[in-house]
C-alpha cells in the first residue's frame, strides 16, 4: 500500500446522522419500559409480574433467534438446549451447592457459553438446512443426557426450594431487576451491536454473505461470535424463566416449544429488525392469553400463520410497516447530512 | 423476409443495475451473427435475456414474429432456441453420454424435430464417443466445450446461442471447435456467436454486432467492417485501435 | 451372542429408518430443501391408514395399496402449494414454511386422533418369526428391511436409467443449466417430492405395524432420517441406506447397554461422525 500515494481530496463537510425523531421517541419509551419492568414490585401484583416475566423471556429468546437467523443466517431450531442448560446449572448451583440463587443466575451463564464453542465447531460443518436439524439433535441430546444424569436427579427433575428463604417481595424485586437486566442485555445489547462497527458487517452479512466476505467481513468469525452470544442470551432467559417456575424437568427444560415461539415471533413480527421482535412478542403474548385455551386449534393457526408468512410476507409485519412509513424505532442506519443545506 | 429471431428495444436489469439499454438485433434463417464487445458490454446478458433467464418484456423478443420475451427458459428450448452457456455449465457427476441424453430426453418429450442424433454428433466430435462413459468433469476444457455444444444441438434448436465458446481454450482446440460451426449451419441452424476474439468472430459470421455499455454501437457485414470502425465501436469514440 | 443379536436387530431397525431417510436424501439432493414436516407426514399417513383399517377392516396390504398413491398425491400437492414457492439458495424460507406446517400438522392430528398411541392391526404378521442359527428374527422386520432394500435399489435404478432420473440428476447438479436443456425444474421437483413422500407411504404402514404411532411422534422420525442421511453421507441413495443401518445398530447396541441409552447412543454416533468425518461414512470428501 505504501507505494501508492493517494491524492488528498477535500472531504465534503457532512454530518453523520444516526438518530431520527421516531428513534428518539422510541428510545424514551424503551427506557421508560425498562424502568417500569425494574420497578414492578411497587406497582404490579405477583401475577402480573409473572406474566411480564414470561413476556420478557419471549422477547429475549426471540431476539436471540433473530440475531442468529436474521443476521448470521444460522437458522437454529434448538436454542432451547442453552435455555435448559443454564436453567439446570442454576438449579444445581443454588439448590445443590448453596450458591446465592441470584448470583447463580449469572454464574450459570458460563455453561451455555462454554458449551456453545464446541457445538458451533461441530454444527457449522452442516450445510444450510441440515444445520437447523443438527441444532435440534443437540437439544435432544441435552434432554436425554439430563434424563440420565444423577446430579440433576434424572428424569424426575429438580425443585428450587432455596427460594423459600426469601420473602415474596424480595423474590419479586429480584425477578423484576433480572428481567430489566435481561432486556437491556438482549435487546439493548443487540441494538448496541448493530450500531457498533460490527453492525455494518452484520447487516452486510444479512443482505449477502458472499459479498460481505469479499468486502473483508470475517463472516465465519462473526457467525461464531453471534452463535455464542445467542447461546448466552438464551441461557439468561432460561435461568430466569426456570427460577420463576421453581421447577425444572428434562421435558420442560429442553422443550422445542421455545423454538416454535421464537420462530413465530420473529417471522410474524419481521425478521432482521428489533422492532419486529417487539411487535411479534406482543402479538404472541396477547394471542397466548386470549386463544391459549383453544389448545391444539390455536397451534394449528399459529403453524399456518408461520407457513403463510414464509410463503407470502417474508419481511413480516414490520416489513410491511417500514415499506409505508420510514420511521424506525431503533435506527441503525448512518445518514449523511449536508449541514449547509438544512 | 422476416427474421427468425429479433430483439426490439431489449432492456434488462440486475436489480437496480441496468445492463441493456434498448438493443435491436435480428437473425435470419441459416445466418451466423457474431456479437463482439469488451467485458461487461452486455453480451452475455443479451443472450441470457433472450433465453428467459432475466425478466424482459414480452414484445422485446420475437421468434418468427411471435412475441416470446420472458418465457420460462425450458419453454424457450421447446420453442427452438438453445444456448451453449458461458462456463459450459455441464452436469457434473454425470457421464458424458448422460449429459447428452438429458437433452435427447427433453427433445423427445416435446417432440422436437431436427437432424441431430447422438451418432451424428459423435461423428462431428469423435471424442464424445470415445469418452462416452467418462464423468464429464474428467474431460479437458475443449472436450467439455464439445459436450456443451453437443448438448445444445441435441435440443434440436433452430437458433443456437453460443456464449464465448473459445474462452480459456488453446488455439488448436479453438480452431477445432470453430471448424465444426459450418456443419452446424449447414443443418439450417441460425447462430448468434458471442466472441472476444474479433478476428475469429469476423471469420465465423455473416454479419456482426458490436456492443458497448449495453448498447449496439456497430452493425454490418462481417467482411465489410473495418478495424477502425470496430475499434471505435468496441471502446467508444476517442480510443486508438489496438 | 447377545451382541450379535443386537447387531441383527439393529440392521432390522435400520430397515425402518432407511424408508424415512431415502425420501429426505432425495429431496435434499435435488432441491437443497429439508422438509421439517417429513416425520409428521409419516405419522399423518399412519393415522389415516389405521383409521381406514379400523373403519373398513382392511388388511395391511390393502392399506398399503391405498396409502402409497395418497402419499404420492400429498407430496405433489406439498410441492405445488408450498415448496415451489420457497425453493432457492436461501434455506430460511423453506425451513420456516415446513416448520410451520409441521406445527400445524401435529396439532391437527392431535385434534382429530387425540394424543393416544395407536397401531395398525397386522392380523398376526407382527408376531411371526423365523429362526436362523439360534436367533429368532421377526418376519415383519425382515419384510421391512427387504422393502427398504428394494425401494433404495429402485430409486437408484430410476436415477441412473430413466428420463426422469437423468432430469433429476441434471437439475440437482445445476438447475439453470437443466432449464437451458429444456427441463422444467418445477415439474421435476414436484415429481421428486411425490416420489419422496410416496416412499413415506410405505414407511407409514410399516411403522404403524411394527410399533405404535401418536401425533407427537413426527419430530423423532425426522431426526432419525436426518441422522441416517448425515452418517451415510450425502449424495448417493445408498449412503442414506447404509447410514440407516449404522444408526439402527448404534441404537440397538445402546439399548442393550441400558434401555434409557438407546436413542442417545444413536445421537452420539451421529455427533462422532460429524466430528470426525463430516462428509459421512460413505460419502466422498468434497474438494
Amino acid at each position: 500500500m505504501s507505494a501508492i500515494s493517494f491524492a488528498t481530496t477535500e472531504a465534503p463537510e457532512v454530518l453523520v446522522q444516526r438518530q431520527t425523531s421516531s428513534g428518539r421517541i422510541a428510545m424514551t419509551l424503551a427506557v421508560l419500559g425498562v424502568v417500569a419492568v425494574a420497578t414492578m414490585p411497587w406497582w404490579a401484583s405477583t401475577g402480573t409480574i409473572r406474566s411480564i416475566l414470561v413476556l420478557c423471556c419471549y422477547i429475549a429468546v426471540a431476539q436471540m433467534w433473530n440475531l442468529l437467523a436474521g443476521y448470521a443466517g444460522l437458522v437454529s431450531v434448538g436454542q432451547q438446549a442453552f435455555m435448559g442448560a443454564a436453567g439446570y446449572a442454576l438449579f444445581v448451583l443454588a439448590q445443590t451447592y448453596g450458591v446465592n440463587p441470584f448470583a447463580a443466575v449469572f454464574l450459570s451463564l458460563l455453561v451455555p457459553a462454554v458449551l456453545a464453542v464446541p457445538l458451533y465447531l461441530l454444527l457449522h460443518r452442516l450445510d444450510g438446512p441440515y444445520f437447523s436439524i443438527g441444532t435440534w439433535v443437540v437439544a435432544e441430546v441435552f434432554r436425554l443426557v439430563a434424563s440420565n444424569l444423577p446430579i440433576v436427579n434424572f428424569g424426575a427433575g429438580m425443585s428450587l426450594r432455596v427460594m423459600k428463604d426469601y420473602s415474596a417481595f424480595e423474590r419479586n424485586v429480584a425477578m423484576s431487576l433480572l428481567c430489566a437486566a435481561m432486556l437491556l442485555l438482549t435487546v439493548g445489547g443487540s441494538y448496541w451491536l448493530l450500531r457498533s462497527r460490527y453492525g455494518l458487517a452484520l447487516i452486510a452479512m444479512r443482505d449477502n454473505p458472499v459479498a460481505a466476505a469479499s468486502q473483508g467481513v470475517n463472516v465465519a468469525k462473526l457467525r461464531f461470535l453471534i452463535y455464542v452470544a445467542s447461546a448466552v442470551g438464551c441461557g439468561l432467559a432460561g435461568a430466569i424463566y426456570f427460577m420463576a417456575q421453581l421447577r425444572i424437568t428434562p421435558g420442560s427444560a429442553f422443550d422445542p416449544m421455545w423454538a416454535n415461539v421464537a420462530i413465530f415471533i420473529v417471522m410474524v413480527g419481521g425478521i432482521g429488525s428489533i422492532e419486529g421482535v417487539l411487535i411479534g412478542a406482543l402479538i404472541f403474548f396477547i394471542a397466548d392469553r386470549w386463544f391459549g385455551e383453544y389448545g391444539a386449534t390455536y397451534f394449528v393457526v399459529l403453524g399456518l400463520m408461520t407457513l403463510l408468512v414464509a410463503l407470502y410476507a417474508r419481511t413480516g409485519i414490520w416489513g410491511l410497516i417500514s415499506k409505508r412509513w420510514d420511521a424506525p424505532w431503533f435506527p441503525i442506519r448512518r445518514k449523511l447530512v449536508d449541514p449547509n443545506r438544512q | 423476409m422476416t427474421a427468425v429471431l429479433s430483439t426490439h428495444g431489449l432492456i434488462a436489469r440486475y436489480g437496480d443495475f441496468q445492463a441493456l439499454y434498448g438493443v435491436d438485433t435480428e437473425l435470419h434463417a441459416g445466418e451466423a451473427v457474431a456479437l463482439i464487445g469488451a467485458n461487461g458490454a452486455g453480451k452475455s446478458t443479451f443472450l441470457r435475456s433472450i433465453m428467459g433467464l432475466l425478466p424482459v418484456g414480452r414484445e422485446m423478443v420475437l421468434l418468427d414474429g411471435e412475441p416470446i420475451g420472458g418465457t420460462a427458459t425450458d419453454r424457450m428450448v421447446q420453442k427452438g432456441i438453445a444456448i451453449v452457456p458461458e462456463g459450459r455449465r455441464l452436469f457434473t457427476g454425470m457421464s458424458v453420454e448422460d449429459n447428452l441424453r438429458v437433452a435427447i430426453d427433453q427433445a423427445a418429450r416435446f417432440g422436437a424435430k431436427g437432424g441431430w442424433t447422438l451418432t451424428r454428433l459423435q461423428k462431428l466430435f469423435p471424442i464424445l464417443a470415445e469418452k462416452a462413459r467418462a464423468p464429464v468433469q474428467s474431460l479437458s476444457g475443449g472436450q467439455q466445450q464439445m459436450v456443451a455444444i453437443g448438448r445444445a444441438l441435441l435440443c434440436q434448436p433452430r437458433v443456437l446461442l453460443c456464449d464465448e465458446i473459445s474462452l480459456g481454450l488453446a488455439p488448436k482446440v479453438i480452431r477445432e471447435i470453430y471448424a465444426a460451426l459450418p456443419e452446424i449451419r449447414a443443418a439450417g441452424t441460425a447462430m448468434i456467436v458471442v466472441e472476444q476474439d474479433v478476428g475469429l468472430a469476423q471469420s465465423a459470421s455473416d454479419r456482426l454486432y458490436c456492443m458497448l455499455e449495453g448498447r449496439v454501437t456497430l452493425t454490418g457485414k462481417s467482411g465489410d467492417v473495418t478495424r477502425e470502425q470496430i475499434g471505435k465501436a468496441y471502446f467508444g469514440a476517442g480510443h486508438a485501435v489496438v | 451372542m447377545q451382541w450379535f443379536d443386537a447387531l441383527v436387530q439393529g440392521i432390522l431397525l435400520g430397515g425402518m429408518y432407511a424408508q424415512y431417510a431415502l425420501g429426505m436424501a432425495l429431496m435434499f439432493g435435488v432441491m437443497r430443501i429439508v422438509n421439517i414436516s417429513h416425520g409428521d407426514l409419516v405419522i399423518l399417513l399412519s393415522l389415516i391408514g389405521i383409521s381406514m383399517a379400523t373403519a373398513w377392516g382392511l388388511a395391511p396390504v390393502s392399506v398399503l395399496i391405498i396409502l402409497v398413491p395418497l402419499a404420492v398425491l400429498m407430496g405433489w400437492v406439498l410441492q405445488k402449494l408450498v415448496l415451489n414457492r420457497v425453493v432457492g439458495s436461501d434455506p430460511l424460507p423453506s425451513l420456516i414454511a415446513t416448520f410451520g406446517l409441521s406445527i400445524a400438522l401435529q396439532n391437527l392430528m392431535l385434534q382429530i386422533w387425540s394424543a393416544n398411541s395407536r397401531s395398525l392391526p397386522g392380523h398376526g404378521i407382527e408376531s411371526q418369526s423365523i429362526e436362523i442359527g439360534g436367533i429368532y428374527i421377526g418376519l415383519l422386520p425382515l419384510i421391512v428391511l427387504a422393502v427398504a432394500t428394494g425401494l433404495t435399489w429402485g430409486v437408484d435404478l430410476m436415477l441412473k436409467h430413466t428420463r426422469f432420473g437423468r432430469a433429476l440428476r441434471a437439475a440437482s447438479s445445476d438447475v439453470e443449466a437443466a432449464a437451458m436443456t429444456g427441463i422444467n425444474p418445477r415439474a421435476v421437483y414436484a415429481l421428486a417430492t411425490a416420489v419422496a413422500v410416496g416412499i413415506l407411504g410405505f414407511a407409514a404402514v410399516f411403522q404403524s405395524l411394527r410399533s405404535t404411532v401418536a401425533p407427537a411422534d413426527g419430530p423423532a422420525q425426522l431426526i432419525y432420517a436426518f441422522e441416517a442421511v448425515i452418517i451415510g453421507g450425502m449424495g448417493a441413495v445408498w449412503g442414506a441406506f447404509l447410514g440407516s443401518m449404522v444408526l439402527g445398530i448404534s441404537q440397538a447396541i445402546g439399548f442393550r447397554i441400558d434401555p434409557g441409552f438407546g436413542v442417545l447412543a444413536g445421537h452420539i454416533v451421529f455427533l462422532i461422525v460429524l466430528a470426525t468425518r463430516p462428509q459421512g461414512l460413505f460419502g466422498k470428501a468434497s474438494t
